[in-house]
C-alpha cells in the first residue's frame, strides 16, 4: 500500500517528464483506437450493406453450385428447407431465387441478360426489394408475365414500363426457353454492374420459362445479428433437411472480399507494432532517466532494508499509474472522435466498390476492441519495457549509490 | 560554429544507449515512411500493368457512348482513316482493332452470358496477354473461323474441353435478329481475373463481324504507347486528337476511374502515415532531448555561469538534435534498404485478390525512387531541428544558479 | 430449232447425271441402290408423318409430338404439337437454308451451316439428321466392307463424307439386313475413328404400303445416360402437298 502512495507521489515530482510520457502513451493509444474503430466500422458498414440489400448473410445452394453455377444444380424442396431454417433462432427471413442467362430484346434492341426469378413477398422482407423500385411498380401477387428491369438494362434497351421484353434462353429440359413479358418497372439495387443486365421475374414465371418447377438455385437467409453469422451457418448446415446442400456464410460466398479484408487487416498489426515501438522508446527513455536520477534514493531504500522486489514494484507502479491516466484520457478522446466519425463518416475521394456497389463514405464505429486492444498494447509495451530499468534500480548496491552525487 | 558541432556530436555520444535507442526509433519511423511509399508506388505500377497489359491496353478509341451500353451499332467512325493515322503516330507503339458483342454461349450442359470479342490474331498479341495465358490448346491463327478461346472457369461451367463444340448467340446490329454460330473450343486460358475467365470468348475478328452484321467495322482500338505516362495523362494532346468525328479516345486513367481513386488513397495514406510519424518523431526527440538535458543540468548551469550566451545554449541543443537526426537517418536508410531488398527478392503475393476493379496477377514489388531517399530524410532532419527548438528554448532560459542546484 | 435445243439439253443433262453417278458409284449397283434406299427410307417425292420423340438425359426427360412434311430431298417442314409449352415451334429447311420459329415470342432464328451438327431441340439428333440436308448418295462415297462381328445377315456399308462437307464424321458404317434391305443400325465415327454415336432401327411396320422401321434410337457413346428415340405413328407418301407449306410464311403461321 505504501508502495502505491510513494509511486503516486513520484509521478508528480517531474511534471513535465511525466506529462511527456503520458502524452506519448496517450498518443499511441488514441491512434490505435481511432484506426481500429475506423477500420472495423468501415468494413462492418460495407458488409452490412451488401449482405442486407443483395446477397444475404447466408446463402444456400446445391452442392458445388458456388464453384460451378449450372442450371441443373438446384434445391428441389426449398419450402421444406425454408421451414427448417425458420426454426433456427436468430433467422429473420429467407428468400428463394432462380438464375439463368439469355438474350433479351425490346423491339430491335437486343442484349445479353441475366434472368433472376424472385419470390416478391419473401424478397421484400429479406432484401427490401420493393424499396429498390425507381419507376413503375413491383410485382403483384398472382400476376404473371411481368418483368422488372435493372436500371442500366432499361437504358441499354431504351425501354420502360409498358414495353414488352422478349427473352430467349435454354430450358432445363433442353428446350428453347422463350417468352414475352410486360415491363412493369425498373429497379436500382445498388449493384451498378448487375443492374446493367439483370431482369427480374416472379419466381413462378422464371420456373416456367426455364422448366424448373418447384426448384430454386439459391436461398438467401437474413439473420438478426451479423456477429452470429458463422455460428448460425453451422447450425443450419447441421439440420437434416440441409444435408444435401451447401450452407455458405458471407465469408464464403464473398470470399474475394473477405480475403482482401483479411489482407488489409494485417496492416493493423503493423501499425500496432509501430505504436508499440514508439511507446516503448518513450517510456524507456523516461523510466531509465528517472531511475538513473534517483540512484541515490534507491541506494537509501535498499540500505534501510527495502527488498529488491519492492523496488521493482515501485518503479512499475509509477509506470502503471501514468499508463492508467494515459489510457483513460486517450479513451475519452478516442471515444469522442470515434463517435463523431461513426455519425459523420469520412468521404473518400474515390468510392470503394464491391459487388457492384459503391461506398463513398466510410463510417467508424464505437466498439469494445477499439478500446481493449490499444489499452493492452500500450500497457504491455510500457510495463515490459520498464522491467529493465526496474531491475537495474532493484540491484543498486546501496553504498555505491549513496556515494554518487 | 565548428566547435559547437563537435560538442554536439560528443554530447550525444556520451549516452550511447539512449542515442542508439532514440536513433533506432526515429530510424524505423523513417524507414516505414520510405518503405510504404515504395510499396504504394509498386502497387500502382502493378495495378496499372495488371489492368492494362492483360487486355485493356494503355488507351482505347471507341465510338462515343459505346462504353456505356456496348451496343453493337456503335462502331468506330472512319475506322480505316483512324487506323491509318495511328500507324503514322510516333507515340503509338502498337494498336489493334476489336469487335465486341454481348450474347450467350451455350453447351449441352449449361448456358451463360458472354462478351464475344473478335480479335485480329496478327496484331493482338502485343496488346493483351491472351496468348500467354493459354493453358491448353493454341492461340487463334486465322486459319479456322470456327476457333474459339474461353477461360478455364467458363469451360468448367459449360463442361466443355478442348475440341468440344459450343454455340454463340448474339444479336445483329440494327436489326436485333438473333445470330447463332457453332464454334469449337480451340484454346483455354487462365488469367486469374474473374471477369475474363468467366465471361469472355475470343474469336476471329471477321467471324464476329459476320455474326453482328458489321462488315469492315470495329468497336474498339486498343493502343499501347511508347511512353507509359501518356495513358495516365488526361491532358495529353493525343486524346483530343482522336476524340473527333463522334469517336472518343481515352487513356486507362479514364477507362478505369477506380484506379485513380486508389492512387489518391495511396497519397492520402502516405500523408497520414507521415503525420503520424512526425508526431512520433516529435515525441521521441523531445523525450530524448529533455532527458539528456536533465542529466546535464549541472553542466548547463556551469556553462551559463561561465558566460555562455542563451542563444549558444539553444544552438547546442538544436545541433545535438541534428546529430541525432543524422544518426537516425543513416540507421533508417539502412533498415529500409534491407527491408526493400528482402521484399524485392521475394515479392508480395496478392494474386487473385480484387481491389478497385483490378485483380492482382503478378507479385507486388516495391519501387525505389532516389527522391524517396532524399526528400523524406531531409524532411525528418528539418522537422527534428524544428522540434528541437522547444528544449533549446528551455536550455537557453536556464538560470545558472537554479540549474546547478537542481542537479544531484 | 427448238427441238434441237431441247434434245441437246436432254443429252447434256443425261451426261451430267451419268457423270455424277460415275463419281458416286462404288462400282457395285447393289450398294448404290442400298444406299439410295436408306436415304429415301422416310422420304419420297412428298411425305407426311406424325411422330413422337422421347429425349432422355441424366438431368431431364421430355417427349415431343410433331408433324413433319417433306418434298423430295430438298424441303422439310416440322411442327411441334406437344408439349403445350413447345406447341407451334417449327423448323423449316429449303435446300441448304434452315430456320426455327418460336411462336411465343414470334422469333425466327436462322440456323447457319455451322449449326447443322448442333443438337435439334436438345435431342441427340442433329439438325442435319432431322432435315436431311446431306444424303449418303450425293455427299458420301461408300463401299461394302466385311462385317467385323462375323454377322452374315448384314451388309456393312462404309460411307466417307466428301472433303468439303460440313459434318464432323470421319466415316459412318451402315448395317443393312440382307433379306429385308432395311437398315438395322448406323455407327458414326469421328475423324479419329472413334465411335461417337449409334443409331438403331427397330419395330418394322408397314406405313402406307411401305415397310420400314418405325423406331429409331440414337445413343451417343461419349455421354452417359443420353438417348433419343423417334417413333413414327403415321406416315404417308406421295401425297398431294400444299405448295405453301415450305415457306417462311407457313413457318410463322403458328397454326
Amino acid at each position: 500500500m505504501l508502495t502505491f502512495r510513494i509511486a503516486a507521489r513520484n509521478v508528480f515530482r517531474q511534471k513535465r517528464r511525466t506529462l511527456l510520457t503520458v502524452l506519448t502513451m496517450m498518443g499511441g493509444f488514441t491512434l490505435a483506437s481511432i484506426s481500429i474503430a475506423f477500420s472495423d466500422g468501415s468494413y462492418a458498414n460495407i458488409i452490412s450493406t451488401f449482405t442486407r440489400t443483395q446477397m444475404g448473410h447466408i446463402q444456400i445452394h446445391g452442392k458445388g453450385y458456388l464453384d460451378r453455377p449450372t442450371l441443373y444444380n438446384t434445391i428441389d424442396d426449398y419450402e421444406t428447407v425454408g421451414a427448417a431454417i425458420d426454426s433456427v433462432a436468430g433467422v429473420i427471413a429467407w428468400s428463394p431465387r432462380v438464375y439463368s442467362a439469355g438474350l433479351g430484346s425490346v423491339g430491335e434492341k437486343t442484349t445479353a441478360v441475366r434472368i433472376v426469378g424472385i419470390d416478391p413477398e419473401r424478397e421484400e422482407t429479406a432484401t427490401r426489394f420493393d424499396k429498390k423500385i425507381i419507376s413503375g411498380k413491383s410485382f403483384m401477387p398472382g400476376a404473371t408475365h411481368r418483368t422488372i428491369l435493372g436500371k442500366g438494362l432499361a437504358i441499354v434497351l431504351k425501354a420502360g414500363p409498358g414495353d414488352t421484353l422478349v427473352v430467349v434462353s435454354q430450358g432445363a429440359d433442353g428446350s428453347i426457353a422463350n417468352d414475352a413479358y410486360e415491363i412493369i418497372g425498373t429497379a436500382e439495387t445498388g449493384d451498378e454492374v448487375g443492374d446493367q443486365n439483370t431482369m427480374y421475374l416472379s419466381l413462378t414465371d422464371a420456373q416456367d420459362l426455364l422448366v424448373l418447377y418447384g426448384r430454386a438455385h439459391e436461398m438467401v437467409v437474413i439473420v438478426d445479428n451479423l456477429d452470429d453469422v458463422l455460428d448460425l451457418a453451422d447450425q443450419i448446415q447441421a439440420l437434416p433437411a440441409l444435408q444435401k446442400y451447401d450452407v455458405s456464410p458471407w465469408q464464403k460466398f464473398a470470399a474475394s472480399f473477405y480475403t482482401a479484408m483479411q489482407a488489409d487487416r494485417q496492416g493493423t498489426w503493423i501499425m500496432l507494432g509501430i505504436i508499440v515501438l514508439i511507446v516503448s522508446v518513450g517510456v524507456l527513455n523516461t523510466v531509465l532517466m528517472t531511475v538513473l536520477e534517483r540512484r541515490r534514493e534507491y541506494g537509501v531504500l535498499r540500505a534501510i532494508g527495502v527488498r529488491p522486489g519492492q523496488v521493482v514494484r515501485l518503479v512499475l507502479y509509477e509506470v502503471a499509474a501514468m499508463d492508467v491516466v494515459a489510457v483513460l484520457f486517450g479513451a475519452v478522446v478516442s471515444l469522442g472522435v470515434n463517435y463523431w466519425l461513426s455519425r459523420t463518416g469520412i468521404d473518400m475521394a474515390q468510392a470503394f466498390t464491391y459487388g457492384g456497389m459503391e461506398f463513398k463514405t466510410m463510417y467508424s464505429e464505437v466498439n469494445l476492441q477499439s478500446f481493449t486492444i490499444p489499452a493492452i498494447t500500450v500497457t504491455a509495451a510500457a510495463l515490459l519495457v520498464s522491467v529493465i530499468p526496474a531491475l537495474k534500480a532493484a540491484r543498486t548496491a546501496p553504498a555505491k549509490a549513496m556515494r554518487t552525487h | 560554429m565548428k566547435l559547437y558541432i563537435k560538442l554536439a556530436w560528443r554530447n550525444i555520444m556520451r549516452n550511447k544507449r539512449r542515442t542508439i535507442i532514440a536513433g533506432l526509433a526515429l530510424g524505423i519511423g523513417l524507414a516505414s515512411l520510405i518503405y510504404t511509399d515504395a510499396l504504394w508506388i509498386g502497387l500502382e505500377d502493378n495495378m496499372i500493368a495488371s489492368a492494362t497489359s492483360s487486355f485493356l491496353g494503355e488507351g482505347q478509341i471507341n465510338r462515343e457512348g459505346f462504353r456505356r451500353t456496348f451496343e453493337a451499332e456503335l462502331t468506330i467512325n472512319d475506322l480505316d482513316s483512324v487506323m491509318a493515322r495511328l500507324s503514322r503516330e510516333p507515340e503509338v507503339e502498337h494498336f489493334t482493332e476489336r469487335v465486341l458483342g454481348l450474347g450467350m454461349i451455350s453447351s449441352p450442359a449449361n448456358i451463360s452470358s458472354i462478351s464475344m470479342v473478335g480479335i485480329d490474331p496478327a496484331t493482338e498479341p502485343p496488346l493483351s496477354q491472351i496468348d500467354e495465358a493459354l493453358t491448353e490448346g493454341k492461340y487463334l491463327s486465322g486459319d479456322n473461323p470456327r476457333d474459339l478461346l474461353i477461360g478455364r472457369k467458363l469451360a468448367e461451367l459449360l463442361e466443355v474441353e478442348l475440341g468440344d463444340r459450343v454455340v454463340l448467340t448474339v444479336a445483329e446490329a440494327h436489326t436485333g435478329e438473333l445470330s447463332q454460330e457453332m464454334f469449337r473450343v480451340s484454346g483455354i486460358f487462365f488469367f486469374n481475373v474473374a471477369e475474363m475467365d468467366q465471361s469472355m470468348a475470343f474469336v476471329q475478328l471477321n467471324q464476329a463481324r459476320k455474326m453482328l452484321g458489321i462488315e469492315g467495322q470495329a468497336h474498339q482500338i486498343a493502343i499501347d504507347f511508347t511512353h507509359r505516362d501518356i495513358g495516365r495523362d488526361r491532358k495529353n494532346p493525343f486524346w483530343a486528337r482522336y476524340s473527333t468525328d463522334g469517336n472518343e479516345a481515352a487513356g486507362w486513367v479514364v477507362l478505369l476511374p477506380q484506379l485513380e481513386g486508389v492512387f489518391e488513397m495511396s497519397q492520402f495514406s502516405t500523408l497520414l502515415l507521415g503525420i503520424v510519424l512526425f508526431a512520433v518523431v516529435a515525441l521521441v526527440i523531445i523525450n530524448s532531448l529533455f532527458m539528456s538535458l536533465y542529466e546535464r543540468m549541472f553542466e548547463f548551469g556551469v556553462l551559463r555561469a561561465l558566460g555562455t550566451r542563451p542563444l549558444s545554449m539553444g544552438r547546442l541543443i538544436v545541433l545535438e538534435a541534428g546529430a541525432l537526426a543524422v544518426i537516425s537517418i543513416v540507421l533508417g536508410a539502412l533498415l529500409c534498404l534491407a527491408a526493400l531488398l528482402i521484399t524485392d527478392h521475394y515479392g508480395i503475393d496478392y494474386g487473385g485478390i480484387e481491389f478497385a476493379g483490378v485483380t492482382f496477377r503478378d507479385l507486388l514489388y516495391p519501387v525505389v525512387e532516389p527522391s524517396q531517399f532524399i526528400v523524406y530524410p531531409v524532411a525528418v532532419f528539418l522537422f527534428t531541428l524544428l522540434i528541437a527548438l522547444y528544449p533549446a528554448a528551455y536550455a537557453a532560459r536556464l538560470k545558472p544558479a537554479e540549474a546547478m542546484r537542481r542537479s544531484f | 430449232m427448238i427441238r434441237i435445243w431441247t434434245t441437246t439439253g436432254l443429252v447434256v443433262l443425261l451426261c451430267v447425271v451419268a457423270v455424277r453417278a460415275q463419281l458416286k458409284k462404288s462400282g457395285d449397283p447393289l450398294v448404290d441402290s442400298l444406299v439410295n434406299e436408306v436415304d429415301r427410307l422416310y422420304r419420297s417425292s412428298s411425305s407426311y408423318a406424325e411422330m413422337e420423340m422421347e429425349i432422355v438425359t441424366p438431368h431431364w426427360q421430355r417427349t415431343l409430338k410433331m408433324d413433319a412434311w417433306s418434298e423430295g430431298m430438298d424441303k422439310t417442314f416440322i411442327r411441334i404439337n406437344e408439349p403445350l409449352k413447345e406447341k407451334g415451334v417449327t423448323t423449316l429447311r429449303i435446300d441448304n437454308e434452315m430456320w426455327n420459329y418460336l411462336p411465343k415470342t414470334d422469333k425466327v432464328m436462322k440456323i447457319p451451316p455451322s449449326m447443322m451438327m448442333g443438337s435439334w431441340m436438345g435431342s441427340d439428333f442433329t439438325n442435319d439428321d432431322l432435315v436431311k440436308e446431306s444424303s449418303f448418295f450425293d455427299d458420301y462415297s461408300y463401299e461394302l466392307i466385311p462385317s467385323d462381328s462375323g454377322d452374315e445377315n448384314l451388309y456393312y456399308i462404309n460411307c466417307i463424307p466428301r472433303p468439303d462437307l460440313a459434318v464432323v464424321w470421319g466415316n459412318i458404317v451402315i448395317g443393312v439386313e440382307k433379306d429385308t434391305r432395311l437398315p438395322v443400325w448406323q455407327r458414326y465415327y469421328d475423324e479419329k475413328k472413334e465411335l461417337m454415336r449409334v443409331m438403331t432401327y427397330s419395330d418394322v411396320r408397314t406405313f402406307d404400303g411401305r415397310t420400314l422401321p418405325a423406331t429409331m434410337a440414337m445413343v451417343p457413346t461419349t455421354k452417359e445416360g443420353h438417348k433419343t428415340v423417334i417413333r413414327y405413328t403415321v406416315a404417308k407418301f406421295d401425297i398431294k402437298l400444299d405448295k405453301d407449306i415450305f415457306s417462311l410464311r407457313n413457318l410463322q403461321s403458328g397454326q
